[in-house]
């Protein structure tokens, strides 16, 4: 990988085959290198052990520090701290001495004696960095010299009075509150997150000092000592970037990746940065974890939060101090399936793990594994998962316990996948769900555009689905990946049990998942050919949504200033343009099929809009088609399906107040009705789909109540029941002060050849749909097309409205529009 | 020596830069800019609601050249950012006082 190097700017100069004693690295000169500190390095460039470094030095500078102090007063002790007391001292450390005398005034007795020591121990090419304190100071803390307490948590006896050293006291477990500041201080300057570019292998997040927080909590009992996987790794990087440098200097450049990468002889800098950040996660998952439980014991914010929350404890899980934890401890080795539920609980309430229960969640991986190998169809459990509002939280807690991998085991080649370039922050797990946070961040902004479509969007549980797998192509290389994705992802959704509709989105989404960015960049917005076929590409307004959010999300999560106002504003360019083309759309018909259909198939599809064949399966056309030969044109026939919500299909001849029969006859169950598609071929076959809500689970719990629904709705429609009879079953709903400033309605005449456009934004409430349609043929319109969608309570309707079979006179439309705005308005 | 300044179309970005790589000019600054001149935006209806869209998406091109360039440059970007339609963008061209390569100190053209 050595000739990749001069893409990162100009090498050192520093040739493939290593030679140590040739090397001198630019800006070591101005250090003299001792005959010891020379013997180390070789040794480590020949062993590239890092514990025999550390050692090495440590006990050479012991030995030096040690020499020289001999000609010292004997009232006073030397100590070594921080990293020197740890016997962990980096090759161009610095060398952090503790000098302790019985008092004040001793220390200016040997101020003389003492800065000629460290002359000379300078002059030996030791960087010292050292402090005076008596013992008393040492054991007086406050959060003045907290960084002094911290150091002396490593401290180590080297020479002079031992009996001043032990009059140290332990610090008070207190200082954990101090050190936990210094951490969140210091993650901030790194904004939080251990991906970056050119990591510092110390500093950042993930990095040494935070292995050396989990120790120092470890030492003030506030914690278990643990020593995670990789750290061995950080520590030869660390040993690595000093002698290259010649300094301090802990940033892991592109040209040291390289470098480091050829040294330690790992095959790639991209397998190096794996690596790395594989270990870094580690380190970072174990420190954060056990801030956040330090944190939450002694916020007493917090304390009120879990009086609160320990109310949702159920038989399961029982929630202390606001995070989670298993009743029994055996519960997921004798029942993996309680593990799933933990997800949805904590995606539910949005609440961590305890250290506890992720530490039972590590243990019972392999039997998870095997679990979810032994079954078949695991998709209905995920996506009662995927549903819960703080679904993010749950997929990256199961990211980070190896859940997900368990399920689905095609993840693991993208895990810790390095894309190595200046723009790809993040490595491509973590960039998957970076994404899928933030649609579930967007969903919390209303009023901001994205934000509201994240709302909308129903099919929540396919968008993340698509995002979890729209990269995991870029594991086998060799294929384009949005190809690649696709093919693993249809192999692992199919096995888990979804089934072929929903694959079929996922499956759009993953395969368009470049298409939106591309045309915004590439192509003329104001082109209406861009639009158009942008248009046929998503098909249907519900794919363009869960599209246009995919894209939004992917952009962002490329790095944290990748989703730019600029940006944003062309994806929503795009967005909007293409979702007027496919509401105009509607008002098209079909004249001749795309395919060979049979002749009677064509004559029913004759005047039907394109949506209808994209809306509806092959299966279900033919069935229309059917019910239509059946009943002829005064027939009347009414199903009632259960899918995600209530489906209830009219397939009936066309007459007047077909529509807001069947509007009132629902909503006087009480059921919400949520979207409306009515459509008539050329013929005066009218096939309505209304999907509805039924809050108080009155057909689930009551079978029979089925027919009762079918039945009503058909002599509803037959003017067999007096429809204000029907409404004055209606729940009685309370007017809102909003509802007035939240209705519009608007007329276009000019978007459809053949009829009045009539949108209508509105507060939602029961018997809506109702008064509107109502309103409408009460006028002897005639609604020839509708598209109703409610997203948060709002009402989203479109109506293609016709006269006689032509478009409604300006001043006609006007009246309608004014007409239907005033029911629109609650009764006050 | 002129500066020039073409504002375009972002979808123009790749073509503009490539016709400019084919006569030999490199070296140029990019950024991502919203603004809007004589098309003053637009009304956008989304759901029935109109809305101004103000600040349109544009892409601003800066380059200095040395003056002999000046009409080729000139030809070239409004060649390639072309596509006849209200939108397309504006070019401004001001002289320049000085360029100074940091790195070496050279001056005026042999900056350039």
């Amino acid at each position: 990988m050595w000739a990749k190097r001069s893409e990162y700017g100009t090498g050192t100069g520093v040739t493939p085959q290593f030679d140590s004693q040739a090397y001198r690295p630019p800006d070591a000169q101005t250090k003299q290198s001792s005959p010891g500190e020379q013997r180390i390095r070789d040794s480590f460039f020949q062993s590239r052990s890092a514990t025999e470094a550390l050692e090495g030095r440590t006990a050479l500078v012991d030995q030096l520090v040690r020499e020289r102090w001999t000609w010292m007063p004997k009232n006073i002790a030397l100590a070594a701290v921080g990293g020197y007391g740890r016997k962990e001292l980096f090759p161009f450390s610095d060398i952090d001495l503790l000098i302790l005398t019985p008092d004040e005034k001793a220390q200016a007795a040997i101020k003389e004696p003492l800065s000629m020591c460290l002359r000379d121990l300078w002059d030996k090419g030791l960087r010292i960095s050292q402090s005076v304190h008596t013992p008393a100071d040492c054991n007086h803390i406050d959060s003045g010299n907290a960084e002094l307490a911290v150091s002396l948590l490593d401290r180590r006896f080297l020479a002079g009075d031992e009996s001043l050293f032990h009059q140290i006291r332990d610090p008070r477990p207190d200082l954990g509150k101090n050190i936990a500041q210094l951490t969140k201080e210091r993650h901030t300057r790194f904004q939080d997150t251990i991906y970056h570019l050119e990591p510092n292998v110390k500093d950042a997040p993930g990095g040494l000092r935070d292995l050396q927080v989990l120790r120092w909590l470890a030492k003030l009992g506030e914690a278990e000592g643990e020593n995670p996987a990789g750290t061995e790794r950080l520590f030869q990087i660390r040993c690595f970037l000093h002698y290259l440098a010649g300094r301090d200097d802990n940033k892991l450049s592109f040209e040291r990746q390289d470098e480091i990468a050829e040294l330690s002889g790992s095959p790639s800098p991209e397998h190096l940065m794996r690596e790395y950040y594989r270990a870094a996660r580690d380190i970072a998952r174990i420190a954060n974890r056990r801030l956040e439980a330090f944190e939450a014991r002694r916020s007493t914010l917090f304390s009120q939060f879990r009086d609160r929350s320990s109310r949702l404890s159920n038989p399961d899980f029982t929630v202390l101090h606001g995070e989670v934890f298993l009743r029994s401890p055996t519960a997921i080795q004798n029942d993996p399936a309680v593990e799933l539920r933990l997800f949805q609980f904590i995606a539910h309430h949005d609440l961590p793990l305890a250290a506890n229960t992720a530490r039972r969640l590590d243990e019972g991986k392999g039997n998870f594994e095997a679990w979810a190998r032994s079954q078949a169809a695991l998709w209905p459990q995920v996506r009662d998962v995927l549903k819960e509002p703080h679904a993010a939280r749950a997929l990256r807690a199961m990211h980070d316990c190896g859940a997900l991998q368990a399920i689905f085991p095609e993840l693991r080649e993208i895990d810790a996948l390095v894309i190595r370039d200046f723009y790809h922050r993040y490595t491509v797990d973590e960039h998957t769900l970076v994404a899928i946070q933030s649609i579930f961040d967007l969903r919390g902004k209303p009023g901001d555009s994205f934000g509201d479509l994240a709302v909308e969007a129903d099919e929540i549980d396919l968008l993340t689905m698509a995002l979890l797998f729209h990269d995991v192509g870029k594991g086998t290389p060799g294929e384009g990946h949005v190809t690649a994705s696709v093919r693993v992802a249809r192999g692992a959704l199919l096995r888990v049990g979804m089934t072929e509709r929903e694959w079929e989105t996922v499956a759009f989404l993953i395969g368009a998942h470049l298409d939106m960015s591309s045309v915004m960049n590439g192509r003329d917005l104001s082109d209406p050919l861009t639009i158009r076929d942008m248009a046929a590409k998503a098909g249907t307004i519900e794919r363009l949504k869960l599209l246009t959010l995919l894209t939004c999300a992917d952009i962002g999560a490329v790095n944290p200033s990748a989703l730019t106002p600029w940006r944003k504003q062309l994806l929503w360019n795009l967005y909007s343009a293409t979702y007027s083309e496919l509401t105009r759309e509607l008002s098209a018909r079909i004249k001749q099929p795309e395919r060979e259909v049979n002749p009677s198939l064509r004559q029913f599809l004759e005047g039907l809009p394109p949506r209808y064949l994209r809306t509806h399966t092959e299966d279900e056309i033919a069935e229309h088609l059917r019910l239509e030969r059946e009943g002829g044109h005064r027939g009347v026939h009414v199903s009632l399906k259960k899918s995600a919500a209530w489906v209830l299909t009219i397939v009936a001849g066309d007459r007047p107040y077909l529509f807001s029969a069947t509007a009132a006859a629902i909503s006087s169950f009480g059921f919400n009705i949520l979207k409306v598609e009515a459509f008539s071929n050329a013929r005066g076959t009218v096939i309505d789909t209304f999907t509805f809500a039924d809050p108080a689970r009155t057909l689930e719990l009551n079978p029979s109540e089925k027919d009762d629904v079918v039945r009503t709705v058909t002599r509803a429609i037959r003017g067999e029941i007096a429809l204000d009879v029907l409404l004055k079953r209606r729940p009685k709903v309370k007017p809102d002060a909003h509802a007035m400033a939240a209705s519009r309605v608007s007329v276009d005449n000019q978007a459809s050849p053949a009829a009045t456009l009539i949108e209508m934004t509105a507060q939602d409430r029961p018997g809506l749909l109702y008064d509107v349609s109502s309103v409408i043929s009460r006028r002897g319109v005639n609604i020839e097309v509708v598209l109703v969608d409610t997203e948060a309570k709002k009402a989203i309707d479109v109506f293609y409205v016709t006269r006689l079979g032509k478009k409604l006179g300006d001043e006609e439309a006007k009246d309608l529009a004014d007409a239907i705005s005033a029911v629109t308005r609650p009764p006050i | 020596m002129k500066k020039i300044e073409a504002i375009v179309q972002p979808f123009k970005l790749e073509e503009v830069k490539e016709a400019l790589k084919n006569i030999g000019i490199d070296g140029m600054t990019i950024s991502e800019v919203r603004g809007h001149g004589r098309q003053k935006g637009h009304k956008e209806v989304y759901r029935g609601q109109e809305y101004n869209v103000d600040l349109l998406p544009k892409v601003k091109f800066e380059l200095v050249v040395v003056d002999s360039r000046l009409d080729e440059v000139l030809d070239t970007i409004t060649g390639a950012a072309r596509s006849g339609r209200i939108g397309d963008g504006k070019i401004f061209v001001y002289d320049v006082g000085e360029a100074i390569r940091i790195r070496n100190g050279d001056r005026g053209d042999a900056a350039v």
